[in-house]
């Protein structure tokens, strides 16, 4: 495996490539994915908390908005916290992409607001039963926002988020339906 | 007990973490669009569309929480810092103190928004900005000041948050701002009727208290984190505005410096980075 | 149904009020003046304290108590006009030196860490004498000419009561230590001393005994 962390030095940050990079490897190793490369690319003048994926290319790109690995109480610092939950949400949906029955879904900017939010879901209720520390709360409100504030809707979110093994079609219909009682 | 307090002395928890204005101008990233960026967003404005939306909301809901801590400690002291009759009259620190009550609801419906939007207290840094500025330790200058200026500004971060729940269909979240807007429009006429009032005699005092509300309202903007733009998160609220007491000629002042606010922190952020890239 | 036009006791057999009452206009108007004077000190002291306790849950409860005594303060100030002081200021005093000493030593406590002192200040030792200052005044005057005064306290004892209770659980959730137990008494101590010489809320003669 191998993953490279660009820049290698941080002007507008106080970040650090190398524990970047020790971080994601840790992650790699609980998500099962030390047989991908990465190259984890920070855009350090923004400083917008957002994430995507492409793993349609060797190796797998995660690119990363510098408020991703910010600690949000010091600012311009990094979070080990958030560097984690970062990196292992984009390494599992590029592993959910590679070999988890998601080859059909669309491309991270492709995605519909509720998919990419039910997606989310699925990721993150995963990623809270390998000890990563996950806020459930605020994965449901960003489900509510995505698929309506009601108990048909909740109901959907706690079905998503007991989910052990989806693919991309069971992921996308579960959404759908979820919509459409709130439309 | 002594009279006036500085910023930097408001007391918190071990939870709480605190920066100030310049250090959060000093932070030479962007959340705004600049020319030919596609990689960003197009439109800043807090709506539900945004692709994060949850996020930005969650940390605004934060950002208010810790601003309603401000306004009831910048209320309370009202009450403590001036001598009644002397300084202050007894029935404007009478309303002083029902606004203390007000903000510490809001401090109580902030918390509960917090816990439904999935926030944490002291998730996210204080910026102490809204005492510092609007504290000062004249009595009409902090009735501008808090009243007017910092009140104002929650009227416009209300209604972008009441607006935010009844398009993503959040009744909880646009019940809980909509009575926070009553509060606000309450507060800001306050201090617009008492502005009136104190300075009736005064025309010299009351120049001088707008001219500090008009300071205070550009640095209210967050360097254009607040103006008509839809590069701002948030909007002017006009009509809310106007019941608070606000003349249109005021309301248009303060577009007017938000988006003063903004075209200045764009280029000053696009310096800072046009003189990073020449460093690499 | 009964006579409309029938003869009727002005006073129903239930209703026991009587015109006798221990207080004239004057010492009323006195007494309010007192009221409104500690009240007003109470609403401003608790107001200015909020910014200096850390803790949240008190932070919010000081604002919310503030308003509710800045209330009692503007009741009083209402009240003293109809007791033929048309300049409420001027009876707007405290009753004696030693109640000012009261005040200043009850609001002296800043320091975050001393939130224990400003509660015990107020919960257990001022709103405490409030308390009984009201209850004897209320009891003690006239149910007939002085109704107004009775109405206002009943209001304001309601609030006294809720405080009182707030207050005290607060402390007993901050006090969990032998140490913190001793600050708290020797404050209250201190301030009960003081207290004391000055009679009371109103003075000597507060709660009847001189």
């Amino acid at each position: 495996m191998a993953i490279t962390v660009s820049p290698g030095t941080f002007d507008f940050v106080s970040f650090d490539a190398a524990y970047i990079e020790r971080i994601a490897g840790i992650v790699a190793g609980q998500l099962g994915v030390t047989d991908i490369d990465f190259s984890v690319e920070i855009d350090e003048t923004s400083a917008l908390n957002r994430i995507s994926t492409d793993a349609s290319v060797t190796p797998v790109r995660i690119m990363v908005h510098s408020g991703a690995f910010e600690d949000k109480r010091r600012p311009r610092q990094q979070s080990e916290i958030d560097t984690t939950v970062s990196l292992a949400r984009c390494m599992l949906r590029a592993r959910d992409r590679l070999r988890g029955g998601f080859a059909s879904a669309p491309t991270d900017t492709e995605l519909t607001l509720a998919q990419a939010a039910a997606w989310d879901t699925y990721i993150m209720a995963r990623l809270s039963r390998i000890d990563i520390p996950v806020n459930k709360q605020a994965w449901h409100y960003n489900w509510r926002n995505r698929h309506g504030f009601n108990d048909h809707s909740d109901a959907a979110f706690e079905r998503m988020w007991q989910a052990e093994s989806l693919d991309w079609d069971q992921l996308s219909s579960a959404s759908d339906a979820a919509r459409s009682v709130s439309a | 007990m002594r009279k006036f307090m500085p910023a930097d002395e408001l007391a918190r928890d071990e939870r709480f973490s605190q920066t100030t204005q310049r250090d959060r101008m000093a932070d030479a990233r962007t959340t705004v669009v600049l020319n030919g960026d596609q990689n960003r967003r197009s439109n800043n404005r807090l709506t539900p569309e945004r692709n994060d939306a949850s996020e930005a909301a969650r940390a605004l809901m934060h950002g208010i929480f810790v601003g309603e801590i401000q306004a009831l400690e910048g209320a309370g002291r009202t009450c403590w810092d001036f001598t009644t009759g002397e300084e202050a009259p007894f029935a404007l620190k009478l309303d002083m103190a029902r606004q203390a009550w007000d903000e510490a609801r809001h401090v109580e419906i902030s918390c509960k928004l917090g816990d439904w939007m999935g926030a944490e207290i002291g998730q996210y840094v204080e910026n102490t900005v809204l005492f510092e500025a609007a504290c000062s330790n004249d009595p009409v200058l902090r009735l501008a000041g808090v009243n007017r200026a910092l009140e104002g500004l929650a009227i416009d971060v209300f209604t972008t948050m009441k607006e935010f729940g009844e398009i993503a269909g959040d009744p909880y979240l646009e019940f809980c701002e909509d009575w926070m807007l009553a509060d606000e429009v309450t507060h800001v006429k306050m201090g617009s009727d008492w502005l009136r009032k104190v300075t009736e005699n005064d025309p010299e005092r009351r120049k001088k208290a707008l001219e500090f509300q008009n300071i205070v309202d550009k640095m209210f903007s967050y360097g254009g984190s607040r103006s008509e733009s839809d590069e701002s998160s948030l909007g002017i609220a006009r009509r809310f505005r106007e019941l608070a007491g606000f003349t249109d000629s005021e309301v248009d002042y303060v577009a007017e410096v938000s988006m003063q606010a903004l075209n200045e922190r764009k280029a000053q952020i696009a310096e800072r980075q046009a003189a990073a890239a020449a460093n690499k | 149904m009964a006579n409309a036009s029938k003869a009727r006791a002005p006073f129903a057999p239930w209703d026991r009020r009587e015109i006798a009452g221990a207080f004239s206009v004057e010492e009323t108007a006195r007494r309010a003046g007192h009221y409104k004077w500690t009240e007003m000190k109470l609403f401003e002291a608790l107001g200015g304290w909020i910014a200096t306790v850390p803790e949240l849950d008190v932070k919010m409860r000081l604002g919310t108590h503030c308003y509710k005594h800045a209330w009692h303060a503007e009741l009083w100030h209402k009240r003293l006009p109809e007791l033929r002081e048309m300049n409420p200021d001027r009876l707007t005093l405290p009753a004696n030196d030693a109640m000012v000493r009261f005040i200043d030593a009850m609001t002296e406590p800043e320091s975050p860490d001393q939130t224990i002192e400003k509660l015990v200040g107020v919960y257990r030792v001022l709103i405490p004498r409030f308390i009984a200052a009201y209850t004897y005044h209320m009891n003690n005057t006239s149910e007939i000419t002085d109704m107004p005064t009775i109405r206002t306290i009943k209001f304001i004892l309601q609030d006294e009561f809720d405080d009182l209770r707030d207050g005290e659980m607060l402390l007993q959730s901050l006090i969990d230590s032998p140490e913190e137990a001793e600050r708290a008494a020797a404050h209250q101590a201190r301030l009960e001393k003081i207290m004391v010489e000055a009679g009371g809320i109103t003075g000597p003669g507060s709660i009847g005994f001189n």
